[in-house]
């Protein structure tokens, strides 16, 4: 069970049910990062990408329905689209690929969205990224997602201001994404 | 932006740490959409579904018109033949919709869906819309909805919400019955939500008001209706919830609702704005409707029993 979405979220299904465009244009402002990133991690291909960007957004345009906040998070809900049809991208260019070259013998199936995990390699290229921080973000990298500590518990731990540690965490993340994009592009 | 660690924020995988870890970076990396990016995604979404298309005084139709033809998007196949209301199935009811908004097209001017309108009254109009739709496919009775609903809010756009119009014979001003068509529009939304096991979202704050002022303005009629007498007495309604509001109403046909001014009034109604709302549209039993009464408690009960007097199919 997914926790439920933010009032913001129901602001938002609410202007996108009663047809107010402003309100995808804010939705994708907010969340086409991470839409695309999701995208990217699956297919490898900017182009494509796009492409599954602007599909998954208008999916959820034209039934936004199928999305309920009491069930979970927009961005839960935008995300597991994304992965599915990243996916489905996937295994349709494989299985052009493989019809070229002959039948396979069986067509692997993969885990469904809800249980989808990060690869092995891709976790252990992420853990190694992050061994690369500079100690002060690391620590607050290690703390807050590794080890689960809320904002307040790092701050204790390390005997610095929230604030501080927020900002850490947000350098941290920056600096992850800038060198995880060096790697793909 | 909002990230939390260690919230309930979850995204696919996210009780595996790296996994979320790995998201939440790439919500941070916020690279650029390439150049014309936002317009592709609106153009592609207007043509999966219109966006509502009418500002000022019929902005609370188009919305619930939007919401209605989302809901129409959102239902499986096999949702048409499932039975909705008062005997009709989906299709059926769209007709209903369309044939209630063709008498105020009419009205309007605006070009009508269906057949041209002879009777000017709901169940006439209604029966003759639902022969006309049995030769259409869904999708076809769905378009023609909603394209006389857009030409009605075109209309609307360089009309005075003053003019007085009489769709079905009842003659006020046609920003009024726009709201009543904004009423009807989201409870046969709401009835086909319930059939279908969709949750369907509140109207915004903004769209209930004048929806609920709308309704606080009928009271007297629906007394007058139901063969009550009230006049001299007033009640101070209070709608509680997001676009709710405090009402003086005097209960006398020429007397007009206004928001709460601190007159003396014989009773007050303290009650939900959308129940409200919907109790007038003809949903929920007066007797069991949940409202706070205070003062004269036989006014308040004789206010509540005739609510749904005006309430059609």
């Amino acid at each position: 069970m997914e926790a439920p979405g933010t009032t913001d979220d129901r602001l938002l299904h609410q202007r996108v049910v009663g047809g107010d465009e402003s309100a995808l244009g804010e939705l994708h402002e907010r969340l086409y990062p991470l839409v695309l990133g999701l995208a990217l991690r699956v297919t490898r291909d900017r182009v494509v990408s796009e492409d599954i960007v602007q599909e998954v957004f208008v999916t959820f345009w034209q039934r936004p329905l199928a999305f309920d906040p009491d069930r979970g998070s927009l961005r839960s809900w935008l995300s597991t689209i994304a992965h599915r049809r990243a996916v489905d991208h996937v295994r349709t260019e494989e299985r052009r690929r493989v019809s070229a070259i002959g039948p396979r013998l069986a067509d692997p199936e993969s885990n469904p969205p809800e249980d989808w995990i990060l690869a092995a390699d891709e976790a252990a290229r992420v853990r190694q990224a992050v061994s690369r921080l500079p100690g002060g973000l690391r620590e607050a990298i290690e703390l807050a997602y590794y080890r689960g500590r809320t904002y307040r518990q790092t701050a204790e731990e390390l005997g610095l201001p929230e604030g501080t540690v927020k900002s850490r965490i947000r350098q941290g993340l920056r600096r992850l994404a800038d060198e995880l994009a060096d790697e793909e592009v | 932006m909002d990230h939390h660690t260690g919230s309930g924020d979850r995204v696919p995988g996210t009780s595996d740490p790296v996994t979320r870890l790995t998201l939440d970076a790439l919500v941070e990396a916020a690279p650029e959409p390439p150049a014309g990016t936002l317009s592709r995604l609106l153009a592609a979404a207007r043509s999966a579904r219109p966006p509502a298309s009418a500002a000022g005084f019929a902005a609370p139709y188009a919305a619930r018109v939007a919401a209605m033809d989302a809901l129409l998007a959102s239902a499986p196949p096999e949702g048409w033949s499932r039975e909705i209301v008062e005997g009709w199935r989906l299709q059926e009811l769209v007709a209903h919709l369309a044939a209630t908004d063709s008498l105020v097209a009419a009205q309007m001017g605006a070009p009508v869906a269906g057949p041209p309108v002879d009777a000017n009254d709901v169940l006439g109009r209604t029966a003759g819309m639902i022969a006309f739709v049995r030769g259409q496919t869904p999708e076809e009775t769905r378009a023609d909805w909603r394209g006389q609903a857009e030409a009605i809010c075109g209309r609307a756009a360089s009309m005075d919400p003053a003019t007085p119009v009489e769709p079905g014979g009842l003659s006020f001003a046609i920003a009024d019955h726009l709201l009543a068509r904004m009423l009807e529009t989201w409870i046969h939304t709401q009835d086909a939500a319930t059939v279908l096991g969709l949750s369907l979202p509140r109207p915004l704050p903004g769209h209930i008001r004048p929806t609920a002022d709308f309704c606080a303005r009928l009271l007297p009629w629906t007394m007058l209706l139901s063969g009550m007498d009230a006049g001299g007495r007033a009640l101070r309604l209070t709608l509680t919830g997001p676009g709710g509001g405090v009402w003086h109403v005097p209960l006398d046909v020429g007397a007009t609702a206004v928001p709460d001014d601190g007159s003396p009034a014989d009773a007050a109604i303290t009650a939900e704005v959308a129940a409200f709302c919907f109790l007038l549209g003809g949903r929920g039993a007066p007797a069991t409707f949940p409202a706070e009464v205070e003062g004269d408690a036989a006014l308040a009960r004789d206010v509540l029993t005739s609510a749904p007097a005006l309430s059609g199919p």
